[in-house]
Order: structure tokens, then C-alpha cells, then sequence
């Protein structure tokens, strides 16, 4: 098969690719729970970002929220093209989080964690992702999610105190 | 009530302040709050190594497309149809050039810019078939130039073989209707009437009039009523003629071109059964006097003889009332009846509709194109810009239903 490149990548979205392709990728299992299908996403809203790169308006946001809300609309779009061909029935285990030293007290803390996290509303676990493991400001995740700052920032609070509360309530 | 956008109240912003120290790493983070950063971040999941080499490799290349997609077939026209970003700007030009033909074609929006000449004929229908018994048909047309100078010569060919005027000369020949002779019969009478007002500028009135009057004479005419008042810097004339009827379009013609025609009435009556009435009642006469002469020379008393003269005179004097009548009618037939009144007017000479065309004309004219294009552009506006708004409130509407499906979706995984 023969491929053609449409344009050649510039430096600036080789340097967000890079820092954000991890978060991005972990934001967006967050979201649908399928790694398979995180994986798709996470490279569509790249690919997204790379051909709407002009689009790109600093004085809107940062980069990282403009690569976030990208990678977001195009979860929420598999999300409701999954909910017109089939349910996904149960969460996959996550692999890379098996055999990780069961009996230390890390480890079960640490299970209670993604336990507490797997039992959230899915929009607290999305800003609990947005927040640890993109590690974006409030601005940054209202821009995300279309809010205002404080709105966000009340968001996140109430997310956060909902994951203390879970990780220490008894199993 | 908290507003929505507020910022949230103290204790909210100290643990936000705390969470913020947390997950920078800060040494007076909060024990707790550092631990359960760092046990969600042990919990975060992290992509594979080989989707990631396949998504560098992708970056590198720039997310290339495949060349070697099959061409597209051509979509039928129900999938078309389902694109309103192609068929909208595309329906719309097709609207605005539909606007625009409509406009230009429009009389009132070419006026001034184009040929106006009209030639108006009117047939006599009367004249052929229906007039007969009952009494006659008449028929009338007429026009009203606004620029002469714009009509073909060899639209009225009949007419364009004029003098020159003596105000200078309006080389016009402006658009007159003719009425064709009534019939095709040559025994049957018409009555042919014409009322030409001539505005030439207020100081050419006496030398219009002057025309009018040579012209009618050398159509072997005469003037029956005449009325001109003349008066600094202009004046007005009313004139009543008496012309040919063989000779009433070529006289129309040459006046026509004496100066600017403001506007040509024509009429014509069938008089035939008038005529043919006249004639009769003229020959009853004259066989009642035959009969009345015969009866005379049979006579055989004096009483009888005095009886009879008397109804000869008396039957003389109607044959010669008769016999006028009919000569009147017949009059009536072979004169037409012109009325001409020659009205001066102010109007630039620019405007007279003669001469060639200037500078000025040109501008005029550049100006009249403008209007239009204004014109049409507007109207193109005043249809484009509701579907503008409509397209709008479309998209604005079809973005906030996308957002609501997004976050319901989000919901749903609940």
C-alpha cells in the first residue's frame, strides 16, 4: 500500500505528542474502560490534532487543554457509536496493574484505590484523571469540559472527596 | 443560593490548595492527601510499548492517507441532496441569478439603459368582417417615448425619411404605432384620427409649430384650427389638421421628427355602413324624383300638376341634403384628423434624445448599471441573509445537540 504524507509534522506538535501521549492515552481508558479501544481513540485524537493544528488559538486555552478536549469529544463519540452497536458488559482488568506484590500494604492500598475509582460517577473519575494523571490546572480541565474555572475547581473538590471517602470506607 | 460561577467557599479552596501542594510534591503537602496522589498514580494505566512505537511512527510520518483508496464512485442524488454544504451556496447562486434575470427583465429597471423602442400596430377588426350592419368598428393605439434616439431606423422605415427639423434637428425617429389601412377592400370607408404632442425645447415651440404646418400643407393638407401662445422663454401650440388619410402615417412620420414626440394617440372608425346608409338614402331620393317626374308628365289636371311641382321642390331639397351628408361622410374618409400640441419643455439638451453619445451619456448610463447591480445585490441579500441566520441557528443548534449526546453518553457508562 502505498502512503503519502499530507504535510510534514511541525516541531511544536511533535513536542505536545510527547508530553501528552501517555496522559492522554490514561485519560482516555479512563473514560472507556477498553484498552483496545482507548488505544484507537487516543491515536485518532492525535491524528484529530495534527490536521486541525491551525485551529489551535492560544488565547482559548493551553495546549494540553486543547489536546484534551480533542481526545474527550472523540471518547465521548466511541462512547455513543459503542452504545448503538453493542453494551460493554463488564470493565476489563487491567493487566499491567496484576501481580504487582499482593500482600504488602502498598498493594492493597493501592487496589482499594482502583476499586474506589472503578466505583465513582464517571464524571468524578474523569476529572480525578484529568487532575492526576494529566495533571491539569482547574483552568485547564474547565476548558476541558466547557465549564467556568470555579465551576471546575468545585468539580474536582467534590471528586476527590468522594475518592477519600471510598478508599476509606471498609471493603 | 450559591451563583454558578462563584468562587467556591473557603474550606474548598483551602483543600484545593492542599490537593494542589499534593500533587506538585510539596514537602507540607498533607500526609494523606500525598499518599492517595501517589496510590492513584500507581493506579494509572499506561499504553503499551508497541501501540506507542506504532503511534510514533505515525507522528513521524505525519498520519499519512492511503493514496491507494479505489476512487469513488459517484454518489447518487439522494446522497447529494443529504449535503447542504455543497447544495446550499450552489442554491443560492441559482436563487440570486434567478433574482437577477427577474430584475433586469423587469420594463422599469431597463428603461434608461437599453433600446426602447416599441412599435405598436394595431389591427382593425372591424374593418374586415364585423364592421357591416352594424354601423362600423374603430380601433385606437398609442405610445409615449421617453428615448427616441434608441429606435432602429428600420423599425419604421416608412417613417425615418423625414426633413431635418428646423430647431436643429432631433435626428430621431421615435417608435410610432401604426394602424395598417382598415380593410382590404377598397370600397369600404375609415375614419383615421391621431393626437401627437411634440416637446421640444421652449425656445424651438414657434419653429415646431412652423414645421407642422409646412409638413401638413406638403401632404396636401390644411391647418383647421390653430391656437399658439408664445411667451418668454417658451410657449405651447395647438393645432388641428386636416391631412390625407392615404397620406396620415408619412405626415406622423415627419412631424414625429420635428422634435421629441412626448406622446402619439391613433384612432380609426369604420364608417362604411354610414356611408353606404348616406348613399342609399341619397338614391331613394333621387328615384322618389324620377318616380314624381314620371307622375307629372301623366298628370292631367292643374291640381294635380300644382300637387306634384310642390313635392319636386320639396324633393330637391332633400336630394341636395342627402347628397351633402354623403359628401361629409366621404370627407370624413378621406381626411384624417390630426391634433398636435407642441408643448415646450426645459429638458437639457443632453436629453433631448439625439446626437451622439457622450461622455456624459456614458456616465449616466455607468451610473444606471450600478443601480441595478445595487439593486439585484440587495434583493440577493435580502434572500441570502434569512438563510444565513437560519443556517446559523442550524449549526448552533446541531453543536449543543452534539455536546448534550457527548455528555449523555459520558452518563450513561454509569
Amino acid at each position: 500500500m502505498e502512503l503519502s504524507t499530507s504535510e510534514p509534522t511541525t516541531a511544536r506538535f511533535d513536542a505536545l505528542y510527547r508530553e501528552t501521549a501517555s496522559d492522554v492515552f490514561a485519560y482516555v481508558l479512563t473514560l472507556l474502560r477498553d484498552r483496545a479501544a482507548a488505544e484507537d481513540v487516543t491515536a485518532a485524537a492525535f491524528e484529530r490534532a495534527y490536521r486541525r493544528q491551525r485551529s489551535f488559538d492560544a488565547g482559548r486555552g493551553t495546549q494540553r487543554a486543547w489536546i484534551f478536549g480533542i481526545a474527550r469529544n472523540a471518547a465521548l463519540d466511541e462512547l455513543r457509536r459503542r452504545r448503538r452497536t453493542a453494551t460493554l458488559l463488564a470493565d476489563p482488568e487491567d493487566a499491567s496493574a496484576a501481580g504487582r506484590g499482593d500482600h504488602d500494604d502498598d498493594a492493597l492500598r493501592r487496589a482499594a484505590v482502583r476499586v474506589a475509582l472503578a466505583h465513582l460517577d464517571p464524571r468524578e473519575r474523569e476529572l480525578i484523571a484529568l487532575k492526576f494523571h494529566a495533571g491539569l490546572s482547574n483552568a485547564e480541565i474547565a476548558k476541558v469540559l466547557g465549564v467556568s474555572e470555579s465551576n471546575a475547581g468545585t468539580r474536582v473538590h467534590r471528586a476527590v472527596t468522594r475518592l477519600r471517602k471510598a478508599c476509606h470506607a471498609p471493603s | 443560593m450559591r451563583p454558578r460561577d462563584a468562587l467556591p467557599d473557603p474550606d474548598v479552596q483551602h483543600d484545593l490548595r492542599e490537593l494542589e501542594a499534593a500533587l506538585g510534591g510539596e514537602p507540607t503537602a498533607d500526609p494523606d492527601l500525598a499518599g492517595l496522589v501517589a496510590d492513584v498514580e500507581a493506579a494509572r494505566p499506561a499504553p503499551d510499548a508497541a501501540f506507542l512505537a506504532s503511534l510514533d511512527a505515525r507522528v513521524r510520518a505525519g498520519f499519512p492517507t492511503e493514496r491507494a483508496t479505489p476512487p469513488r464512485e459517484p454518489e447518487p442524488w439522494h446522497v447529494r441532496i443529504r449535503r447542504p454544504r455543497i447544495l446550499l451556496p450552489a442554491a443560492g447562486l441559482a436563487l440570486a441569478a434567478g433574482l437577477a434575470a427577474v430584475v433586469v427583465a423587469l420594463p422599469g429597471s431597463t428603461r434608461d439603459l437599453g433600446s426602447s423602442s416599441s412599435t405598436l400596430s394595431a389591427e382593425l377588426g372591424g374593418g374586415k368582417d364585423s364592421a357591416g350592419a352594424a354601423g362600423g368598428s374603430s380601433s385606437s393605439s398609442s405610445s409615449a417615448s421617453s428615448r427616441p434616439k434608441t429606435t432602429a431606423p428600420s423599425a419604421q422605415p416608412a417613417l425615418a425619411t423625414g426633413s431635418p427639423s428646423p430647431a436643429g434637428g432631433p435626428s430621431t425617429t421615435p417608435a410610432l404605432p401604426t394602424i395598417p389601412p382598415s380593410t382590404t377592400a377598397t370600397d369600404r370607408k375609415v375614419q383615421r384620427a391621431a393626437e401627437l404632442t411634440l416637446t421640444p425645447q421652449a425656445d424651438d415651440v414657434q419653429d415646431v409649430t412652423d414645421g407642422v404646418v409646412r409638413e401638413t400643407q406638403a401632404a396636401g393638407g390644411y391647418v383647421q384650427r390653430s391656437e399658439i401662445a408664445t411667451e418668454d422663454g417658451g410657449g405651447t401650440a395647438s393645432l388641428t389638421l386636416r391631412v390625407p388619410t392615404a397620406r396620415l402615417d408619412a405626415v406622423l412620420g415627419r412631424l414625429s421628427q420635428l422634435a421629441h414626440v412626448g406622446a402619439l394617440t391613433q384612432a380609426s372608425t369604420d364608417i362604411t355602413a354610414t356611408t353606404v346608409s348616406a348613399a342609399d338614402r341619397l338614391a331613394d331620393a333621387r328615384d322618389e324624383r324620377r318616380a314624381l317626374l314620371r307622375a307629372l308628365g301623366r298628370a292631367t289636371s292643374d291640381r294635380q300638376i300644382a300637387s306634384l311641382k310642390a313635392r319636386l321642390r320639396d324633393n330637391r331639397s332633400q336630394i341636395a341634403a342627402r347628397k351633402g351628408a354623403l359628401d361629409a361622410v366621404r370627407r370624413r374618409a378621406d381626411l384624417a384628423t390630426v391634433g398636435v400640441s407642441v408643448q415646450g419643455t426645459d429638458r437639457p439638451s443632453g436629453d433631448k434624445g439625439g446626437g451622439a453619445w457622450t461622455p456624459r451619456d456614458a456616465l449616466h448610463d455607468a451610473g444606471r448599471v450600478l443601480e441595478v447591480a445595487g439593486g439585484v445585490a440587495l434583493i440577493a441579500l435580502a434572500v441570502l441573509a434569512p438563510l444565513a441566520v437560519v443556517a446559523a441557528l442550524a449549526w448552533l443548534a446541531a453543536r449543543g445537540l452534539r455536546r448534550r449526546r457527548r455528555e449523555t453518553a459520558l452518563d450513561r457508562t454509569a
